[in-house]
């Protein structure tokens, strides 16, 4: 365990700069903190989570995969040679990107994400920098680096070697003045989860009946903004586009909240309702992705609550499932 | 100091030139496409996996080999004109490239119909990823017990691989049977009519010691996975083959899940133990 001031925050930043492309968080006018290049702005190191999800800078929206020229020869998309590092990124977050990464990497491995994730660096944020200095819970290591906010400077913990090495110029201190971090952010933790995993598990055991996927299906607009916003939701489709020098294929984000999305084209449609739209959004996280992969895929970023424009973002819903189907 | 990375990396989302060596109308909306890698390697497939056709301009779409492996030199897709890309496919000459991905997707689990009693059954476009196995048991026929193919489609004119069923028709390796749901006018049909159901209860079936594969349209599966569990055949015993929405074939895009699976590359091809308690599965 390190510790550090501003002064050596800094230089820490400074040296990561040399070797990566790094983004930090900034404020907008309007108070938003986004993800924004090093040296463009004023670094801000407290607030509210970053707005945009930060799996998008690996999977973003519009993806270039390749280019096919009328002769039929494919030329791979290319990508920035120096690795992103992302600073400042809250434990909901860097557990994210960490199912993504493991999704992308399942083979055969998702390339043209590697590309773009391959020897970059993740610095994560947390102890008392939330909104108004609220303790914001420790990560569970999947970042390089984590730094912890306390009164007087942060602590910095690595968990690969090359955090190690970057931080191995700071000053050691005894891993005892966590204090009582550990255990506050633990229970945090265990308030804040404890009501999505016991919807898990009602939804687990389909408990779970039509009419409420209906229900809440009828209160969807349709707008997407829930799939689009979670740094966990990957699902793209394929679009072309041609001019004379061939034709770009690139990857899009895609929404299963769309009726056209497992449309087939003999009109075969298993997911062509609102509610069956509904439930795969729900049950998808909290318990095909469970059987799949072993752990629920929302990890309460707090993004598709924010966004929902019809308040049934996962964390309402979830609530509402535990009100009315939980059996104790 | 991070290494940089190579542009020269090998991606699953890029397509390989095929050329079209044949082109043959199967009916008025299906066509058999001859096809070769323009590298003169082999696709290597097995029976029941598919491949993403990629045509510039109007992406890709998955399509099952319609050939088997056994068949050198060449691979068949079979395609019913649907959209845009089977649209544009159908306007294709000998001569002309296509890009291909794959193979792709699990296949059909011959090592479990090895020496057993095979019923292989298709509904209307299901015949063409069917055909890979027939092929493969024609050319293999000391592998596998008696093989009952069976097959149905709307009318007369539907009827995908007229050759083939003649052909299986005369084999010894098989008995083969097709039917039309509707009275067909055409007076030189041979075949039965009335639903592919009907067929089923006819067979004489020892089911321990025998396989079905099914493959056909949605609407057709529940029907006949009664019929054949009527005839004693567990769910363990009978093999599917699904169709999704599928873009990326890899598992990678999210269009293809039946619950936690991936239809594209846990399926296409399941046994029915694997998929009936899943939702939206049949
Ligand atoms: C595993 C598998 C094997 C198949 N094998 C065959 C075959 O051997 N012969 C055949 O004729 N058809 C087959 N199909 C169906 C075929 O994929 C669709 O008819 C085709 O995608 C339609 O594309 P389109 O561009 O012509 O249609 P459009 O309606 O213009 O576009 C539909 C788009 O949806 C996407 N899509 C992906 N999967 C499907 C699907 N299953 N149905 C509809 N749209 C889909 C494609 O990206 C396609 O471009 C198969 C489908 C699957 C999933
Ligand atoms: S809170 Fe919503 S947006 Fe965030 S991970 Fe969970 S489902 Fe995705
Ligand atoms: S954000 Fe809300 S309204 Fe929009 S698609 Fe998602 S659930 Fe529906
Ligand atoms: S087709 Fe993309 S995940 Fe199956």
């Amino acid at each position: 365990m390190k510790h550090m001031q501003r002064a050596e925050l800094d230089s820490l930043l400074t040296h990561v700069a040399q070797s990566y492309r790094l983004l930090v968080p900034q404020r907008l006018e309007d108070g938003t903190r986004l993800l924004r290049p090093w040296g463009e702005g004023e670094l801000v190191l407290s607030g509210e989570p970053v707005q945009r999800k930060p799996t998008e800078y690996f999977l973003p929206q519009l993806d270039p995969l390749l280019k096919i020229d009328t002769a039929g020869g494919v030329q791979l998309a290319t990508v920035p040679e120096t690795p992103l590092c992302l600073f400042g990124l809250n434990r909901a977050d860097l557990q994210c990107l960490g199912f993504v990464d493991r999704f992308c990497a399942f083979p055969p491995q998702d390339d043209a994400y590697a590309v773009k994730r391959q020897n970059g660096l993740l610095i994560g944020l947390t102890g008392y920098c939330g909104p108004d200095g609220q303790l914001l819970p420790l990560t569970d290591g999947r970042c390089d680096i984590e730094l912890i906010a306390l009164a007087d400077g942060w602590l910095a913990q690595a968990f690969t070697d090359i955090g190690s090495a970057l931080l191995a110029e700071f000053n050691d201190i005894d891993p005892e003045t966590l204090g009582t971090i550990r255990s506050l952010s633990e229970k945090r933790i265990a308030e804040e989860r404890a009501t999505l995993e016991q919807a898990a598990r009602i939804v687990q055991q389909e408990l779970v009946p039509d009419d409420f996927w209906r229900e809440i299906g009828d209160r969807c607009i349709l707008c997407s903004g829930c799939n689009l916003v979670c740094p966990t939701c990957t699902c793209f489709c394929v679009q072309d586009r041609t001019d004379q020098g061939g034709t770009e294929r690139s990857r899009v984000w895609d929404s299963c909240q769309f009726d056209g999305f497992m449309r087939e084209a003999s009109g075969h449609n298993p997911l062509g309702s609102e509610a069956l739209r509904t439930r795969r959004r729900i049950h998808h996280k909290l318990a095909a992705d469970v059987e799949r992969w072993g752990e629920i895929s929302c990890f309460l970023c707090g993004r598709c609550d924010k966004t929902c424009p019809t308040g049934i973002g996962i964390q309402a819903v979830a609530a509402e499932i535990v009100k009315r189907f939980s059996t104790n | 100091m991070p290494s940089t990375c190579s542009t020269q990396r090998s991606s699953i989302y890029a397509p390989r030139l095929c050329r079209l060596l044949e082109v043959s109308d199967l009916t008025p909306q299906e066509k058999l496409f001859r096809l070769q890698l323009e590298d003169g390697s082999v696709l290597n497939h097995q029976p029941g996996q598919f491949v993403q056709v990629s045509i510039p301009g109007l992406t890709e779409a998955p399509i099952s080999v319609a050939s088997s492996p056994s068949r050198n030199g060449y691979f068949e897709l079979g395609v019913r004109k649907a959209g845009s890309l089977t649209g544009a496919m159908h306007l294709l000459q000998p001569g002309a490239t296509i890009g291909i991905r794959g193979p792709f997707g699990r296949p059909f689990q011959i090592d479990a119909l090895r020496k057993r009693h095979l019923i292989l059954l298709a509904g209307g476009c299901g015949l063409a990823p069917l055909r890979s196995l027939i092929q493969y048991c024609q050319d293999y026929p000391e592998q596998f017990g008696t093989i009952d193919i069976l097959y149905g489609a709307r009318s007369p004119q539907d009827l995908l691989f007229k050759d083939d069923l003649l052909q299986w028709r005369l084999s010894a390796c098989f008995s083969c049977t097709y039917t039309v749901d509707n009275d067909p006018a055409d007076s030189c049909y041979d075949g039965e009519t009335g639903l592919i159901t009907r067929l089923l209860p006819k067979l004489q079936i020892a089911p321990a010691d025998t396989c079905a594969v099914v493959v056909g349209p949605p609407p057709m599966y529940r029907p006949v996975i009664e019929a054949l569990h009527d005839k004693g055949l567990p769910s363990d015993r009978i093999m599917l083959s699904l169709e999704r929405n599928m873009r990326c074939g890899i598992g990678k895009c999210g269009h293809c899940t039946i619950e936690h699976l991936y239809c594209c590359s846990d399926g296409p091809i399941f046994w029915l133990n694997e998929v009936e308690h899943l939702r939206g599965a049949l």
